[in-house]
């Protein structure tokens, strides 16, 4: 703590902000105060490659949110097509729009071989079951982690130990393959019920987060090691705060910048992993994934490349900017570097 | 040093336990009877609920669990015997992972069979991980702030954020299928012994498109590490009392470069002898990835725990291994 913050009108000033400045200088505006959230910001807003990435994803947030209102502006639906009326019978091509017709209006995006299904509808809720799954099972790992870290770097002793070993644990089963473990079980108890499209969701969603919280639990729980010695911990404990409230109060606002750093990192690195699993086959099954459709498209890349060129660029570029805005608010929250 | 790798190698065998008691579990308490999928396929989808208690019964899920898990314990090391439907019996040698549903044949024995593709894959997907990203990285570093060293730095950024199995969809797509590249037409495992050359050529795009991919990151590491290392203060005295430019770079600046990278390759290799995935599937490579995506795919349980198990105890070895060669590297590191 530097030599102005100890002054005595300072005291119910803790945090690492700089103090007020004095309203009766001439310069007052010129030094105004700014939370490190905003310096970050201010540094992120200069970053051309973040502003662009930051449009690309809001884009991809739009479509997700109005996929439905988007699909029925262009007349497009989900329902199964008709493949005997668009399809060619002896080539499963779609007799119009894409590869060999040009452009059709009614199908902006072209008719999948095979089952005559638009592209374009299929496009829009894939980007919304993308996002959908990305995103809660982001918000699960990102919460089950922060406490976790906090209650194991604050509580210390045998607490620490066991959520230590746990997330040790955790790092030694790989993903992909519990991934695999899981996915039969869900899948014969619930192949037959009606609702077995949402199960499967939330399922991803719960072994997306499961296997996604240690990263940010190890890096939480290492800042509450040294935070809970300084003083203004030690001072809350003194005038008899309790435990929850120092976490949430005191610890938490100083731990916001590794958390929104690997909340942006986490975020692109599940959206690639939800269409992976669905390209594997054992993600989303049945209803719209761009992981699906890329699984699909495969075998018909030499006829029908556009079929597959949609959904991948739809993954890469949501990912990409994702994936460069995260780094981006990396490097706009480190105050080491310098841009 | 003797009494840390004792501690290590007990707290690896308690992970271990662990991960296959969750298995087994997983699959016992799992909300459908584990004996349903052999009861499906053997009855071919006429399972009816009689059917099913006898599959139970002789699978032994009318049991306590820990009596099962006991059984499964003792196979692995001395042997069972299992039986499928009311008649036949299956003599399962040590180790026993169990037979598979499917194929009827021990899961170990089927597991060797894979072992040497994944191996392959891995062990050419790793060398070019070093063979490209460590030159690069110390070529970059030389330059650094040039206007090459920035765009590659960018350009691998880029790479690096897509997704890898897209970008080995799109080698594999443009390279095998689009221009039919007669050194990449046919891909997959082929067995060394019989024919070297199918197998190199049956590999190479799957060695090449992960060690693009993964090359990106050891770039980074190796750039970012030998940074660090030429700023150093025996670097400018190398430099001072007058050693070649290639002889300060290499002998004095890459050999502490490297420890990092070491450990990083270390727990990576490991990753990739634990199932490469998504390689094998989209290289038609019949490895113990692309198994375990069949198994689950036909619902075969004992090959699903078996690869998981496979997995997880090549993770913690490669780990274990990683921290032994990293104390004798680089000796301020001391094990306790």
């Amino acid at each position: 703590m530097s030599a102005q913050t100890a002054g005595p009108e300072t005291l119910g000033h803790l945090s690492e902000e700089p103090p007020a400045p004095d309203p009766s200088s001439k310069d007052a505006k010129a030094i105004a105060g700014k939370s490190p959230m905003q310096i970050a910001l201010g540094r992120l807003m200069k970053d051309k490659i973040a502003v662009v990435c930051a449009i690309v994803a809001l884009f991809f947030v739009i479509i997700a949110v109005f996929a439905g209102v988007i699909a029925g502006l262009f007349g497009v639906t989900l329902d199964p097509g008709r493949p005997s009326q668009v399809l060619d019978f002896s080539t499963q091509l779609p007799k119009v729009g894409p590869p060999n017709n040009g452009f059709d209006p009614e199908h902006p995006f072209g008719i999948a071989p095979q089952t005559g299904a638009d592209n374009l509808a299929h496009w829009l809720y894939g980007c919304r079951t993308s996002l959908i799954i990305a995103g809660s099972a982001t918000l699960v790992a990102s919460v089950v982690g922060v406490v976790m870290g906090l209650l194991a770097g604050f509580l210390g002793g045998i607490v620490d130990k066991i959520i230590s070993f746990v997330i040790d644990f955790f790092l030694t089963v790989p993903f992909l393959l519990a991934a695999l473990t899981i996915a039969p079980i869900i899948n014969d108890r619930f192949a037959l019920y009606e609702s077995y499209p949402t199960i499967q969701r939330w399922s991803l969603i719960a072994i997306l987060a499961i296997f996604g919280w240690m990263g940010l639990a190890r890096l939480v729980r290492g800042e509450v090691l040294s935070l809970r010695e300084r003083e203004f911990v030690q001072a809350a404990r003194v005038i008899g705060m309790p435990t929850h409230r120092i976490l949430i109060k005191e610890l938490l606002p100083n731990l916001a910048a590794p958390i929104v750093v690997s909340v942006s990192l986490t975020l692109p690195a599940f959206v690639a992993l939800e269409a992976g699993l669905a390209f594997l086959g054992i993600g989303v099954t049945s209803g719209a994934s761009w992981g699906q459709t890329v699984s699909d498209a495969v075998p018909w890349f030499d006829k029908y490349a556009l079929y597959l060129w949609e959904p991948l660029l739809g993954i890469v570029l949501l990912v990409l900017s994702l994936n460069l805005l995260g780094d981006a608010i990396r490097d706009a929250m480190d105050p080491k570097t310098r841009r | 040093m003797f009494a840390y790798l004792v501690k290590r190698l007990l707290s690896g065998v308690v992970v271990v336990f662990l991960v296959s008691l969750s298995i087994f579990l997983l699959f016992w308490f799992g909300p459908s009877s584990p004996a349903q999928p052999i009861c499906d396929r053997d009855t071919s989808n006429r399972c009816t609920p009689e059917r099913l208690a006898n599959f139970e019964e002789n699978l032994g899920y009318n049991n306590p669990w820990y009596t099962e898990y006991g059984t499964f314990v003792k196979g692995v090391f001395v042997g069972r015997e299992i039986q499928f439907g009311s008649t036949k019996k299956f003599d399962c040698p040590a180790p026993c992972l169990g037979y598979s549903y499917r194929t009827k044949t021990p899961v170990f024995e089927e597991m060797k069979e894979r072992m040497p593709a994944t191996f392959s894959v891995a062990l050419g997907g790793a060398a070019l991980y070093l063979v490209l990203g460590i030159p690069i990285g110390v070529a970059a570093a030389r330059r650094r702030g040039t206007v090459a060293d920035k765009a590659l730095v960018s350009s691998f950024l880029v790479l690096s954020s897509v997704p890898y199995y897209l970008f080995a969809l799109l080698t594999w797509l443009f390279l095998t299928v689009q221009w039919e590249i007669p050194l990449f037409a046919e891909t997959g495992y082929f067995s060394f012994t019989e024919n070297p050359a199918k197998w190199f050529s049956g590999l190479l795009l799957a060695w090449i498109a992960l060690g693009i991919f993964g090359c990106t990151q050891y770039t980074r590491y190796a750039r970012g590490s030998m940074v660090e290392a030429l700023s150093e203060d025996y670097i400018r005295t190398a430099k001072a009392k007058g050693l070649a430019q290639s002889k300060v770079v290499y002998k004095h600046g890459l050999r502490a470069a490297l420890v990092p990278v070491v450990t990083i390759f270390g727990i990576d290799f490991g990753t990739l002898l634990a199932g490469t995935i998504f390689t094998e599937r989209i290289f038609d490579i019949d490895g113990i990835g692309f198994w375990s995506l069949q198994a689950v795919n036909g619902r075969d349980l004992p090959v699903v725990s078996a690869t998981a198990l496979f997995s997880a105890i090549v993770l913690i070895f490669s780990n274990l291994i990683v921290d032994l060669i990293y104390s004798v590297l680089d000796p301020r590191v001391r094990l306790s």
